[in-house]
């Protein structure tokens, strides 16, 4: 066993120091520009505890085991050491036993000149590395890969979230002029070209797939998104689509800007929108959940639990559940699947080429969404009698309900007199909507 | 090598089911409109 006192310096390396500079930005986001604090805070400190060597709190325990029978000739790495992805454990005389993972040797069960079967455990190892639980089983012992794994890899947290999100939602912009729908589901024009870019970068289907949902600019449903298809670039993905949610007043003006003229941004929108009745309120979630999960059986967990916590909120008999959802219960929820998420973020798996490239390719996935969104609005402008400003096309990227605050203060710098919030908000909870969609067409075709 | 087809059926068919469903949507919530008035009516009566 490992030694009576170990200090995590020996294991200390360039790559953990980064990462907790890293951690040490996001905490420093979250506090001093007070950027998505509820999110970034927890996340940047995961970020800091899982980095600080032999910790544990992210290790998962997985058994080596010999593919063929032989004879044990040599131990190639010790108890308590680590050792690199695929690097040689035991030598035995048919062979080297690799381990298929990245971590330390927890214990090892052979002795040299031991013989081995086929299949008999030779080493236990730890490994703070996501892996595919078909080919690589590992079981969580680390308190953040407990909550990893059956917080998010058992498809809990990302749900309840959304019920939470339903119940703090109003969807009473969209209801009363629903052809904002539309600017929505335009708006996951970002997701599917970044998911075609991803592609062309070398990425895989599902690697790309859980990239393009970055441009639903919904956390949850891109965690629940790549929970399921890639669970091993889970970290680099939830922290590009949360930090992209709270960069949304720096990437959504130039793209507005870029696709509209002066004269278009400045088109005035009346203030008001016509009354919706509480009936329609509560058939709205109703009738969504049919319909979708008919068509999208796979959005079932996202829709489903949006609009029950939707209902929650509109019936008006369960104001416990409904006020519970909205206040302690996402926090709960919140504080859990963000240590999970930051949890992810060990140097080795997040200091890689490919994290950079999701970064990039996520910021692309939020403009394109953003411009579909706006070049929609300026084209339903052809035919509408009563023009709409084509600004609010851009908070078709859900990021509830900043983008649509974006284009409030868009509208009031171009035209005093307009108010542009509660018509953005239509489209900005339609993209929600849209989002949890597309996540559910990818896990259709792909999960 | 990604195979470029199955992307494209893949990016434009997930991009036309979703606004496809909006879609219908739109025209359901604009239905619901008309049914609630009605039965406010009919409650109303």
């Amino acid at each position: 066993m490992f030694g009576l006192l170990e200090s995590g310096f020996q294991f200390f390396t360039w790559g953990n120091a980064l990462m907790l500079i890293i951690g040490a930005v996001l905490i420093y986001l979250a506090i001093g520009r007070k950027m998505e604090p509820l999110l970034l805070l927890p996340i940047g400190f995961a970020i800091m505890l899982v980095n600080l060597p032999i910790g544990g709190l992210m290790d998962y325990e997985h058994e080596i085991k010999a593919k063929k029978s032989g004879i044990v000739s040599r131990i190639s790495v010790e108890e308590g050491r680590v050792f690199d992805k695929d690097a040689t454990i035991v030598q035995a005389d048919t062979g080297a036993i690799a381990a298929p993972v990245f971590g330390r040797v927890k214990e090892i069960k052979v002795k040299p000149g031991q013989q081995v079967e086929a299949g008999d455990v030779i080493a236990v190892v730890l490994t703070p590395q996501q892996t595919n639980q078909a080919e690589i089983p590992t079981k969580p012992i680390g308190l953040l890969a407990i909550f990893f794994s059956f917080g998010i890899m058992w498809q809990i947290l990302p749900p309840l979230i959304f019920l939470c999100l339903g119940a703090l939602t109003d969807f009473g912009p969209m209801l009363a002029n629903p052809k904002t729908l539309l600017l929505g589901a335009a708006a996951q024009f970002g997701v599917y070209f970044a998911f075609f870019l991803s592609l062309l970068f070398g990425f895989s289907f599902n690697e790309a797939a859980s990239i393009g949902i970055i441009g639903g600019a919904e956390g949850p449903t891109t965690i629940y998104v790549t929970a399921q298809l890639a669970p091993h670039i889970i970290g680099a993905t939830a922290v590009a689509c949360y930090s992209y949610m709270a960069l949304v007043p720096l990437i959504l003006p130039p793209v507005i800007k870029l696709l509209t003229t002066k004269k278009e941004r400045a088109i005035y929108m009346k203030p008001t929108l016509r009354p919706v009745s509480k009936l329609e309120k509560i058939l709205f979630p109703l009738v969504t959940t049919v319909i979708v999960i008919l068509f999208v059986p796979a959005s079932a967990p996202l829709i489903g639990c949006l609009m029950l916590g939707n209902l929650f909120r509109e019936s008006g008999v369960v104001e416990r559940l409904s006020s519970t959802a909205q206040t302690v219960f996402i926090d709960v929820m919140t504080i859990i699947l963000t240590l999970a998420i930051g949890g992810t973020m060990v140097a080795e798996n997040f200091l890689q080429v490919k994290t950079l490239l999701i970064l990039v390719l996520g910021v692309v996935s939020f403009a394109s969404a953003a411009a579909a969104g706006v070049v929609l609005a300026k084209i339903m402008n052809l035919f509408l009698k009563e023009k709409i400003n084509p600004m609010i096309g851009g908070a078709g990227v859900s990021a509830v309900p900043m983008s649509a605050r974006v284009v409030q203060v868009m509208g009031q710098q171009e035209n005093k007199r307009n108010f542009l919030l509660m018509h953005a908000m239509g489209p900005n909870v339609a993209g929600a909507i849209g989002a949890a969609i597309a996540g559910g067409v990818f896990i259709g075709i792909l999960g | 090598m990604v195979d470029m087809g199955l992307a494209v059926k893949i990016a434009a068919g997930g991009f036309g089911v979703v606004f496809f469903l909006l879609t219908i949507l739109w025209i359901t919530i604009g239905l619901t409109r008309v049914v609630a008035e009605k039965i406010t009516k009919i409650m109303n009566k």
